[in-house]
C-alpha cells in the first residue's frame, strides 16, 4: 500500500496516550504512529536489553479469524508452515505466498482449537492479504473476519514483562511457554495474551478490544513499563537479525533468497507457491540474504550498495550501529557466490568499508526457551 | 532550548564562534534536539578547505544522516576526534564538547550569518 500526502492518517485507539506521553509522531505503514518518546530511542533500546519491560503499540497491525470445520485445509493451503502440526494454544511463524513463490506477507498462526485459528498480519499489507484470503477462502468451508479494526495489539517485551503483565490478570504466566498463548482476562477484559515478540527479549503480545486498551495501557505504563517507539523497535528487531516485510521480504524474493525455508514445509502438502519454491531450491537463490558486521567505522543503512572488488554485488535491507555489538551491522542480499567467500565492503557515502560475515542474531537472544 | 548571545547562527542550524581568525563549528541546541540521538559523527578532514555551504561533516541519529553544512568559509585546522567515540556530546554539550571542527577563516564577511536574536526568530517561526 503506499500512502500518499493526501491520504489520511489512522490513529490507534491509544493515539491520545502516545500524545499524553509525548510520543513523536511520524506516519508509519499509514498509520500516525510514536517513532520515540522524550527518553529517545538509545535509552529505549536499552530498557528493553537491560533487563526492564518496554511497551509498544503495535495495533497498525492486522488480525484476522478463520473458523470452520475448513479451517485447518485452509490454513493448510494459504501459509508456508504445516498448520497440522499446531496444538491448541500454540503459535507459529508463517507466510503467505503468490503463485511465483514469492512474499505476500510475512504472519504468525495461532491455534485456538481445531476449528478456530487467528492470523496476525503487517499492516501495510492488510488489504491485499484481506483481498488473497476472502479469494481462496471462497474454496474453503470458512469464514474469514479481519478484526484489525476492533483490537488493539500490545507488546510487552523485556526481562521484567511477566512481573508486570502478572500483576494484571489471574492466568499463571509462568505456565504459557515461547510461542504458547492463552485466552484470558485482563483488568476484566478478554485478552489473548502469547509470548512472542520482535526484539529477541522475552516478553508478551496481548490483544485486547479497543474499548479495554487505555485502561491496561496506563496500568502497564504506571507500573514501570516504558513506552517504546519505532526507532527502538526496528533496533531491537534489526539486531536480532528477523527479517521484516518492505526490507528482507518482500514480493520479489522467495523463502529460498530469505532464509526462511525452515518456515516453509514443501512436504506437508500441496500449497500456494509451493512449486515455484520447489524449482527455486533446485535451481538455487537468486541472491543470499547475508548478515554482517562492520570492521572499520560507519554505519550501513537500508539500500547501501555492498560491494566486492569495487563492483556492486548486492545491497543492503537493513542496517543500524548495534550497541551491544559495538559496531555497525547490516542485514544485505548479495550474489550467492559472494555469500560465503570473498572481501566484501559496504559503500557508505562512496566510500567502501569493510565488512565480515557473521551468524544471525547480532547479539545474544534472551527469548524463552 | 539554548542559544548563546555570543555565537552566529545559519538557517541550517548550525552555530559558529569566532574568536580573530579562527572559528569553531558545530550543530544548535535545536538541531540535535530535532535529529534525537547522535550515534555516529563523520568529521572533516584537517587540511580540507570549505566554502559557506559544504556539506562538511555528516551527523548520523538511530534513525536519519544529516549533512552539516559549512557556516563559514576557510581551512580546517582542527576536528573534534573526542566525537568519533563519544558521538554523544553532540546531545549533550552541543555549544561545547559537542563542537564539531575549527577552522582558520577566508574572507571576512559574516552578512550571511544571524545573531542569536535573528535565529530565536527563525525557530519560533518554525
Amino acid at each position: 500500500m503506499s500512502v500518499g500526502s493526501d491520504t489520511p492518517l489512522a490513529k490507534t485507539p491509544l493515539f491520545d496516550e502516545h500524545l499524553r506521553l509525548k510520543g513523536k509522531m511520524v506516519p508509519f505503514a499509514g498509520f500516525e504512529m510514536p517513532v520515540q518518546y522524550p527518553l529517545g530511542a538509545l535509552k529505549e533500546y536499552q530498557a528493553v536489553r537491560d533487563g526492564k519491560a518496554g511497551l509498544f503499540d503495535i495495533s497498525h497491525m492486522g488480525q484476522v479469524r478463520v473458523k470452520g470445520d475448513g479451517a485447518l485445509a485452509f490454513l493448510q493451503y494459504i501459509t508456508t508452515n504445516d498448520v497440522s502440526k499446531l496444538v491448541d494454544g500454540q503459535v507459529h511463524y508463517s507466510a503467505l505466498l503468490n503463485e511465483q513463490g514469492t512474499f505476500i506477507d510475512d504472519i504468525t498462526t495461532y491455534r485456538i482449537n481445531d476449528h478456530e485459528y487467528y492470523l496476525c498480519i503487517n499492516a501495510a499489507n492488510r488489504h491485499k492479504d484481506i483481498a488473497h484470503l476472502n479469494e481462496q477462502a471462497a474454496n474453503f468451508d470458512v469464514t474469514v473476519s479481519d478484526e484489525s479494526d476492533d483490537t488493539v495489539l500490545l507488546a510487552l517485551q523485556g526481562a521484567e514483562s511477566q512481573n508486570l503483565l502478572q500483576k494484571l490478570t489471574d492466568t499463571d504466566l509462568d505456565s504459557v511457554g515461547y510461542y504458547r498463548f492463552t485466552l484470558t482476562q485482563i483488568n476484566g477484559a478478554d485478552a489473548i495474551i502469547s509470548r512472542t515478540g520482535y526484539t529477541g527479549e522475552d516478553g508478551f503480545e496481548i490483544y485486547i478490544p479497543n474499548s479495554a486498551a487505555t485502561a491496561i495501557w496506563q496500568l502497564l505504563e504506571e507500573s514501570g513499563a516504558e513506552p517504546i517507539g519505532l526507532a527502538a523497535r526496528d533496533m531491537l528487531r534489526s539486531e536480532m537479525g528477523y527479517a521484516l516485510y518492505g526490507h528482507e521480504i518482500n514480493d520479489r524474493v522467495t523463502p529460498v533468497e530469505a532464509r526462511l525455508m525452515w518456515i516453509t514445509k514443501l512436504d506437508k502438502g500441496d500449497f500456494i507457491g509451493r512449486e515455484a519454491v520447489e524449482k527455486r531450491k533446485a535451481e538455487g537463490p537468486r541472491q543470499r540474504l547475508v548478515f554482517l558486521k562492520l570492521t572499520a567505522r560507519g554505519i550501513p543503512r537500508e539500500h547501501y550498495k555492498v560491494v566486492a572488488d569495487g563492483k556492486e554485488v548486492g545491497e543492503v535491507t537493513s542496517g543500524m550501529h548495534s550497541p551491544l555489538a559495538g559496531c555497525g551491522v547490516a542485514i544485505a542480499y548479495v550474489e550467492p557466490k559472494h555469500a560465503a567467500e570473498g572481501d566484501l565492503a559496504i559503500e557508505i557515502r562512496g566510500k567502501p568499508v569493510p565488512a565480515e560475515r557473521t551468524s544471525s542474531p547480532f547479539v545474544r537472544s534472551n527469548v524463552r526457551n | 532550548m539554548s542559544i548563546p548571545a555570543d555565537l552566529k547562527y545559519t538557517k541550517d542550524h548550525e552555530w559558529v564562534r569566532i574568536e580573530g581568525d579562527t572559528a569553531t563549528l558545530g550543530l544548535t541546541d535545536h538541531a540535535q534536539e530535532a535529529l534525537g540521538d547522535i550515534v555516529f559523527v563523520e568529521l572533516p578532514d584537517v587540511g580540507n578547505t570549505i566554502e559557506v555551504g559544504d556539506a562538511f561533516a555528516v551527523v548520523e541519529s538511530v534513525k536519519a544522516v544529516s549533512d552539516v553544512y559549512a557556516p563559514i568559509a576557510g581551512e580546517v585546522t582542527e576536528n573534534n576526534e573526542a566525537l568519533e567515540e563519544t558521538p554523544e556530546k553532540v546531545n549533550e554539550d552541543p555549544y561545547g564538547d559537542g563542537w564539531i571542527a575549527k577552522v582558520k577563516i577566508s574572507g571576512d564577511d559574516y552578512s550571511h550569518l544571524m545573531d542569536a536574536d535573528a535565529y530565536s526568530k527563525l525557530l519560533e517561526e518554525e
